[in-house]
């Protein structure tokens, strides 16, 4: 014996005897994460636990963080699986973590939060990729448990509103640790075959942990992969969950879930025919409107007594032969009375009357004679009388002297 | 009568409706849009009486093919 023993020794002998007690080598320890580091090069992970007063320092290696469902931070409660080790370089002891998860509900809504956020990210939730529900369905897939209560208020609500609905039922379970599997390979399977309108994928209600299946990333990335829209109902006593999320419509409950995704026949029924009376109201006001304009043309005169057509004519030509008559013998009238002027005035101008006022004519050879220049003393001359002709011969002629020259 | 969504024609029978009461067609333009409609009309009619009201269930067999089991 040397009577002392080496820095390294005391550490390796302490923790030899930390690796002999039982308890110390694996056990579960709450406690309150603070100064959280990460070491990216290396991949280990650095921290205190500490409760209200004691802390002990905490290393979770690569191998051991990378299945981790949470990111860790300061100010979080988490339950760590660990052993007991000295860390030689510096002589103390630390906690080594195997597992680690967030300690009770608080830690659960911090785990769905994260993955919220990261599906947020990818776009599964985005309003824009939210498939419009059908109107008119007549095949609807169901994603749920065979045995449970949801499928029979499911089963009940179709048979209402839409008793002729097909339904395409893929059985899962919903809670467990087979559920999320099961859940997102329901969705496929209906989309394979093809035939659903819409699906409903859910359950009854449950405790938040009853409905963590909902929660999972392989549900949610299955919903939103769904090429036939998706209408998730899961019962809740959270505000939410990430399957409703994804979903292109929300249902509180799978009774509501149906009759969200099935139309109420006879409603959509009476639309049709509302909508084939109103047609056929507008066609018989339209046809009643032009007969009756046809009715009103029909009931003018021309059509029943045609005759007056010609008769009308009729009498604007004998009107038009009328005024021509006046006008011709207006025109003869006009014309006898100016001839009658006519002869008058001729009248008063014949030589008869004039000789039968006591004048008579001297003709010479047959020609009227105006100048005694033109006779000569013992020529013959005629004598015309109103009564008869004399035979003259000229014994005398003596000329007025304003007429010689 | 080409094929169409139940919810299509029940919105083009909407709008023929509604193009047909402002009146603004001739007779022959209005006639025409009234036969679609009823072809329309008659359309979905049939959609609506269309399903069948089963009930199957989606198994997947261990070769990967899907069976379909009727229930009830």
């Amino acid at each position: 014996m040397k009577g002392f023993i080496s820095v390294s020794e005391l550490n390796e002998y302490i923790s030899g005897l930390l690796a002999a007690d039982e308890f110390l080598s694996d056990f579960w320890m709450k406690g309150e994460i603070s100064g959280f580091s990460f070491y990216r090069q290396s991949g280990h992970m650095y921290f205190t636990l500490k409760d209200q007063e004691s802390a002990v320092s905490c290393v979770m290696f690569k191998s051991r963080n990378k299945g981790l469902k949470f990111e860790p931070e300061d100010g979080l409660e988490v339950l760590v699986r660990v052993y007991v080790s000295v860390y030689p370089k510096q002589g103390k002891y630390q906690v080594y973590v195997q597992e680690m998860q967030p300690y009770g509900k608080g830690g659960l809504f911090l785990q769905l939060e994260q993955l919220k956020n990261k599906l947020e990210a990818k776009g599964y939730f985005a309003p824009e990729n939210k498939k419009k529900i059908p109107e008119m369905v007549n095949c609807i897939g169901i994603v749920t448990s065979q045995d449970g209560a949801a499928l029979k208020d499911i089963l009940r609500v179709i048979k209402q509103r839409h008793s002729s609905c097909q339904v395409i039922l893929v059985h899962s379970s919903v809670q467990g640790d087979a559920a999320p599997a099961e859940l997102a390979e329901g969705l496929k399977l209906i989309n394979t075959h093809g035939q659903a309108e819409v699906i409903i994928i859910g359950r009854g209600g449950g405790s938040f942990e009853d409905l963590m299946a909902f929660n999972t990333e392989i549900v949610v990335k299955a919903i939103f992969e769904s090429k036939i829209p998706v209408i998730s109902a899961v019962g809740h006593e959270i505000d939410f969950s990430l399957a409703d999320m994804a979903a292109d419509l929300r249902a509180a409950t799978p009774t509501q879930a149906a009759s969200m995704a099935v139309p109420d026949i006879s409603r959509l029924r009476m639309e049709v025919v509302k909508y084939q009376q109103r047609i056929n109201r507008v066609m018989e006001r339209r046809i009643g409107h032009y007969s009756e304009t046809l009715d009103r043309l029909m009931l003018k005169r021309i059509w029943k007594e045609p005759h007056i057509l010609v008769n009308e004519k009729e009498r604007k030509v004998a009107e038009q032969q009328e005024r021509m008559n006046r006008c011709v013998v207006g025109f003869i009238q006009g014309s006898q009375h100016r001839c009658s002027l006519a002869m008058e005035a001729l009248d008063k101008l014949s030589p008869l009357k004039v000789l039968k006022r006591g004048y008579a004519v001297v003709y010479k050879d047959g020609k009227i004679l105006r100048q005694i220049k033109q006779v000569e003393i013992g020529e013959y001359l005629k004598i015309k009388f109103n009564d008869g002709n004399l035979g003259v011969q000229i014994m005398d002629k003596e000329m007025f002297l304003n007429e010689k020259n | 009568m080409k094929k169409i969504k139940f919810e299509e024609a029940l919105k083009e029978l909407e709008a023929i409706a509604d193009k047909l009461e402002t009146g603004e067609l001739d007779l022959e333009e209005s006639i025409k849009l009234y036969e679609e409609g009823i072809d329309l009309s008659v359309y979905c009619q049939k959609q609506l009486a269309q399903a069948e009201g089963k009930i199957q269930r989606l198994i997947k067999k261990l070769d990967g093919d899907i069976q379909v089991v009727d229930m009830d």
